[in-house]
């Protein structure tokens, strides 16, 4: 124990002493947090929208100016004939064509097709157009009293936890998951490949600290750094994105404790690995990176991820840490959600230590 | 054969074929070359996947008759929702849905066959779980539609007064990789392209061979220029490589002129390198320059619409992205690609990206020569 305390007040003291490290601790995942925070937003808003009217009617009036308040969608000017062309040159992402006949063949009681032509290149915003222009024809053809009767069936929708579908409370929880998975783990490689690359690492070889004890001091040390970066940045997120608790936090506390031991290991792993800092810091930075940003469901769900890769994501500690962050932030289920999380992050963190102190073992003299 | 003869014997042919070998014989850049942008071009197609599809369900079925059974596999006919369980009340439902169990529920009630009989309106309840703001968006959207277009079947009396025919063009199966691989390819070009230009100046500078190149009679321009043009084809190679896993792996379409798409993509390589030169002479060891190009990558990647899009993000972001080459390669590459758009459409983005590429090789050739000398 003593040794481990003492291998951790020695890591602190060469920690505080590099600036340039120091800075990077808390400027890099303040840039991402703001980064990530403000830019990641799946749903467009201020659709450019081209509407052709043949008809020129009232009515085809009446349903174009609706279109617009819908606050989803912004006309653009387009002079040519066909919109098609306005789609090409990326000027609207979505044309709506009136036809000549559209008051006609309504007051006729006939039903009069709309030709909408949307632009497929974002597969997730053609989705969103396509919905909220046949969402806004039925409640048009409904307001205008085009129906005989009312709809037969009404469906009533609840939107839980999320009732104003505010994207914020679902990337920000996810942008801690993101920079605590990635930043931790980069000081912990960093320091671990730089005695390496030293050679004060032949030092400690020959004394009598053990590779338990070794790491386990530095894990401590960078724990505590870690905790720093932590509370900065969930501070800092939570007063300029508006969030906060909606349960009992202490899932989320506790949760964000083994999480940071599970991304410490890691970054200790990679740098029991790499000979020196530069392939170090390429190991965390190419592998976090890829695994936090893309395998732990941070942007789009996990579920979707097709099956053997879906694997992978199963030992992504991020994945575990962003389900317990939403839970805290927004669901607020508690411990009954989420325990399973705390349980599989645990044994992460474990299996990761052992795997670093096996590496390590088999370096050190024997006795 | 004279002028060729000229080149041969030239020093900027001696220093190229220096770098070349250099170049060949260091394995790690060579991985760095080939390793990285496949993994990372196949792990984003794959994972990165807005679908909403199989979306589990929970379904209190208080009617339980022939109409409310028709109306839940009307809902889950197209594969967007899916039953996963049926709970025997409301309470249960909304438990699961807490913890995460089923995604939506529906809630059909007892006088649900009672109510369609008569005049009445049924009334159903939609549940969806919103953590996931964009997922619920198109969730719900897709739900009141069925339930719509279900409830027209039952009166088809009144036909719908107007209908919309909805046509999506240029990925009609709105097959999520076609939106992010043409992305990625700019993403790990911008990588590959400054990571590697870095480490080959650096290491030169760690060694400490860059004096011994000063000490030769070569001018600054030939070194930089010699070390630029290995380079620059290698890089290209890259390309070929990303475009070939695109287009095989996932079928991403190649509308575009293919010779307008490589030229573009030379002009972004030395966007690259500029970067990459820069980064160099602005650090003073590997560590360093790796570090540093943390600062500068990670904005570029995430301002250049190649993961979310431009159009969502705030007006301040949006502006800042103008100043981003890589989002313009990132829309030339689309546009290409997809839209088989030419230079008619794509000239600003080009004449963009040109600007961009000779201010960065300038200053950057201008701060090397100034530590050369």
């Amino acid at each position: 124990m003593k040794r481990i305390l003492a291998q951790c007040r020695k890591e602190l003291a060469q920690f505080r002493r590099d600036r340039l490290t120091l800075a990077l601790a808390f400027i890099l995942p303040v840039m991402t947090l703001f980064i990530f925070g403000f830019a990641i937003r799946l749903e467009a808003k201020n659709i450019s929208i081209v509407v052709q009217d043949l008809d020129r009617s009232n009515l085809s009036r009446r349903y174009s100016e609706g279109i617009y308040e819908t606050n989803q969608f912004v006309p653009v000017r387009w002079s040519g004939s066909d919109p098609l062309d306005a789609l090409d040159r990326g000027i609207g992402k979505a044309a709506v064509i009136i036809p000549s006949d559209f008051n006609r063949e309504i007051t006729a009681g006939k039903t009069s097709t709309i030709q909408v032509l949307i632009d497929g290149t974002d597969v997730n915003n053609a989705r969103v157009i396509k919905n909220s222009i046949q969402a806004f024809t039925r409640s048009f053809v409904q307001n205008q009293g085009l129906t005989a009767g009312t709809s037969k069936i009404i469906a009533r929708t609840r939107l839980w936890f999320n009732p104003g579908r505010q994207e914020s409370l679902y990337i920000v929880p996810g942008v801690f998951g993101v920079i605590l998975a990635i930043y931790p783990s980069l000081l912990a490689a960093l320091a671990m490949s730089r005695e390496k690359e030293q050679g004060t690492i032949l030092q400690t070889y020959a004394s009598s600290i053990s590779a338990a004890e070794l790491l386990l001091g530095k894990c401590l040390a960078y724990f505590v750094v870690g905790i720093g970066q932590a509370l900065f940045v969930i501070a800092l997120g939570c007063a300029v994105f508006r969030i906060w608790f909606v349960g009992d936090p202490t899932p989320f506390i506790i949760g964000t404790g083994i999480f940071l031991i599970a991304s410490i290991m890691f970054g200790l792993l990679i740098g029991v690995r790499a000979n020196n800092r530069s392939v170090a810091v390429q190991g965390v930075a190419s592998a976090g990176f890829l695994l936090a940003l893309l395998l732990s469901g941070f942007i789009y769900p996990l579920s979707n991820i097709p099956f053997p890769l879906s694997l992978v994501t199963y030992i992504v500690p991020a994945r575990y840490f962003i389900e317990i962050s939403r839970d805290a932030f927004v669901r607020g289920t508690g411990w009954a959600g989420v325990w399973t999380a705390h349980a599989c992050l645990t044994a992460l963190a474990f299996v990761l230590f052992s795997i670093a102190r096996r590496i390590m073992g088999r370096m050190q003299l024997p006795g | 054969m004279k002028p060729l003869r000229r080149l041969i014997e030239s020093r900027f042919w001696v220093l190229t074929v220096k770098e070349i070998g250099q170049i060949l014989r260091n394995k790690q850049l060579i991985f760095l070359l080939v390793f990285p942008p496949t993994v990372q071009l196949l792990i984003f197609g794959l994972a990165l996947n807005p679908d909403v599809q199989n979306l589990k369900l929970g379904v209190v079925d208080y009617s339980n008759t022939p109409m409310s059974r028709e109306l839940v596999s009307a809902l889950t006919a197209n594969g967007v929702f899916q039953v996963d369980r049926a709970p025997p009340n409301e309470q249960i439902l909304g438990e699961q849905v807490r913890r995460g169990e089923v995604t939506t529920g529906l809630v059909i009630p007892p006088t649900f066959n009672r109510d369609l009989k008569s005049d009445h309106s049924a009334e159903v309840q939609v549940l969806i779980d919103a953590v996931d703001a964009n997922t619920a968006g198109i969730a719900s959207g897709y739900a009141a539609q069925i339930i719509n277009q279900f409830s027209q079947k039952l009166a088809p009396q009144s036909s719908a007064a107007i209908e919309t025919q909805a046509t999506i063009l240029y990925n009609p199966g709105l097959v999520s990789s076609w939106f992010i691989v043409p992305g990625v390819l700019g993403l790990v070009l911008n990588l590959g392209s400054s990571l590697v230009s870095t480490a080959t100046v650096v290491r030169e500078k760690d060694t400490g061979t860059l004096e011994q190149l000063l000490m030769t009679p070569a001018a600054a321009w030939e070194i930089i220029l010699a070390k630029v043009v290995p380079l620059f084809v290698l890089l290209l190679g890259e390309v070929m490589l990303a475009v070939t896993v695109a287009t095989l792996v996932f079928h991403v379409p190649f509308r575009g002129n293919f010779f307008l798409f490589m030229g573009f993509s030379g002009l972004y390589i030395c966007v690259g390198i500029g970067i990459g030169f820069l980064l160099a002479t602005i650090s003073r060891s590997q560590q360093q320059a790796i570090l540093t190009s943390f600062f500068i990558n990670l904005p570029l990647i995430q301002l250049s619409g190649a993961i979310a899009p431009i159009e969502s993000m705030p007006r301040f972001f949006q502006i800042l992205s103008l100043f981003n080459p890589l989002r313009h390669y990132v829309k030339i590459a689309r546009s290409l690609l997809l839209k088989g758009s030419g230079l008619d459409v794509l000239y600003p983005e080009a004449l963009a990206l040109t600007a961009f590429a000779i201010a960065l090789l300038a200053i950057s050739t201008y701060k090397f020569r100034t530590q050369l000398s």
